[in-house]
């Protein structure tokens, strides 16, 4: 490789952007050539100074509460509680009067549990199981935008996780005494999605248990409810897969950005684990 | 909140104010939660920093409409913008001594953005070119370009030349 050659390369290998073949190249050739190696040289020394004397702004300490503020007031939340159709209310209405007053509390006491650990997740699946007598299609796209959203807010809000803990006899008790329902809760750490712990989501007006998985870099959130008749939901909304299964005495939706084959592995792990049961 | 930190830091930098980077983050934030079905496998902090850059612009065109057709149009020739420099902050940035930062601070807004996202976030030439809605050509181009300007830039060269000596 000579200078005309290795030039226009020489940025993209101080920028760490070539492989194989062609950083070897370059490497060779910045050995042998000082006008080259000064060049390359430059590079490395303006991006020392940059780091040391560039100043990284840190957020003001207020904004991530003001920011957080105007979130809880968006107005696709305002439009999706308006959406919830009426049939869910019974739901709310006789399952959880009496927890009403303890769950609104909750977020504030947890938020401390959320941490740094999710920051980076880039999917959200969401597994619900449904309990409620009749959902038409629409209502089921209800709830998967409503379970987005609050996927979405948790993560933004580093309230993903409200108990901490990959043991499922931690996780399962916690979320028993807080709902109407005990959910089915294992860990999948031998097929590659650890239980990392659990929280609280309100879907469709009714408290409902959210058990969160790891996937490699992606979190996992897997939305709970006792099984009824409903239609299944659309395969796809917003760029999010969705996938749908029955079995074990429970309804399963499964909604993820990831490949639709993650998902199904997901969702036939959980059914054969609650099968077992 | 897990990128808001890098966001801000754009806005900042964009910007060149406190207060307008916090508005526009703010805005992004809001934005990001409407467009979450955009988020399909890609990096989230990427993906954040493109809503925020989106926020900026749009700002921008609202606020300082000169400052974009500026960049659009004369970039290449132009060296140093100083137009937009609050003198107040340039002030304190001097007697802080802040060359280098008062060296991007002036680099016109086209150039400045592909910096930050490459020296500040260390974002790959792909993941800056999706950021910034251009070519990877053109990423690469603006970055030779950005580096070629603070190396060249007087009030660096200055420092520059005592220091370069020791580090090659």
């Amino acid at each position: 490789m000579n200078c005309e050659q290795a030039g226009p390369l020489v940025a993209a290998y101080a920028d760490g952007e070539l492989e194989g073949f062609r950083r070897h190249a370059v490497e060779r050739h910045l050995r042998g050539c000082a006008s080259c190696a000064a060049q390359h040289a430059d590079i490395l020394a303006l991006r020392a100074r940059l780091r040391a004397e560039v100043p990284y702004f840190a957020a003001p300490p207020g904004l991530q509460d003001r920011v957080r503020t105007l979130v809880a007031r968006m107005p696709p939340d305002r439009a999706a509680n308006a959406r919830v159709p009426k049939r869910w209310r019974w739901l709310g209405a006789n399952a959880l009067a009496g927890r009403a007053a303890a769950l609104a509390q909750a977020p504030e006491r947890w938020r401390w549990l959320g941490g740094g650990a999710l920051a980076g997740c880039t999917a959200t699946v969401l597994a619900f199981v449904v309990g409620t007598a009749v959902i038409d299609w629409h209502a089921s796209q209800d709830l998967v935008a409503q379970a987005v959203t609050s996927h979405v807010r948790a993560t933004l809000d580093h309230r993903l996780i409200e108990v901490a803990s990959s043991d499922q006899h931690t996780v399962k008790p916690w979320l028993s005494q807080r709902l109407d329902y005990s959910p089915p809760v294992h860990d999948l750490a031998d097929d590659g999605f650890p239980l990392l712990g659990g929280r609280l989501t309100t879907l469709g007006g009714q408290s409902v248990a959210t058990l969160v998985y790891g996937y490699r870099k992606h979190t996992i959130d897997v939305f709970v409810r006792p099984q009824a008749r409903e239609a299944p939901p659309p395969r796809a909304l917003r760029g999010f897969n969705v996938a749908h299964a029955r079995g074990a005495g429970w309804d399963w939706l499964v909604v993820s950005d990831a490949e639709p084959a993650v998902l199904n592995a997901c969702l036939q792990k959980l059914l054969r684990e609650s099968s077992r049961q | 909140m897990p990128h808001l930190g890098a966001g801000y830091n754009l806005a900042r930098w964009l910007a060149r104010d406190v207060n307008d980077a916090e508005d526009i983050v703010q805005d992004a934030c809001i934005r990001a939660l409407k467009y979450i079905g955009s988020l399909n496998r890609s990096d989230a902090r990427a993906w954040f920093l493109t809503i925020v850059r989106h926020a900026f612009y749009d700002w921008c065109e609202r606020n300082r409409p000169a400052e974009i057709a500026r960049d659009d149009g004369s970039t290449l020739e132009m060296a140093i913008d100083h137009a937009a420099i609050d003198p107040e902050q340039a002030a304190m940035r001097r007697a802080e001594s802040k060359v280098l930062a008062d060296a991007v601070a002036e680099l016109p807004l086209a150039f400045r953005e592909v910096l930050i996202l490459r020296e500040m976030e260390d974002l790959s030439y792909k993941e800056i070119a999706r950021v910034a809605d251009i070519p990877i050509g053109t990423v690469m181009s603006r970055l030779a370009r950005a580096r070629a300007l603070l190396q060249g830039s007087p009030r660096l060269r200055a420092i520059g030349e005592r220091t370069s000596g020791g580090e090659l």
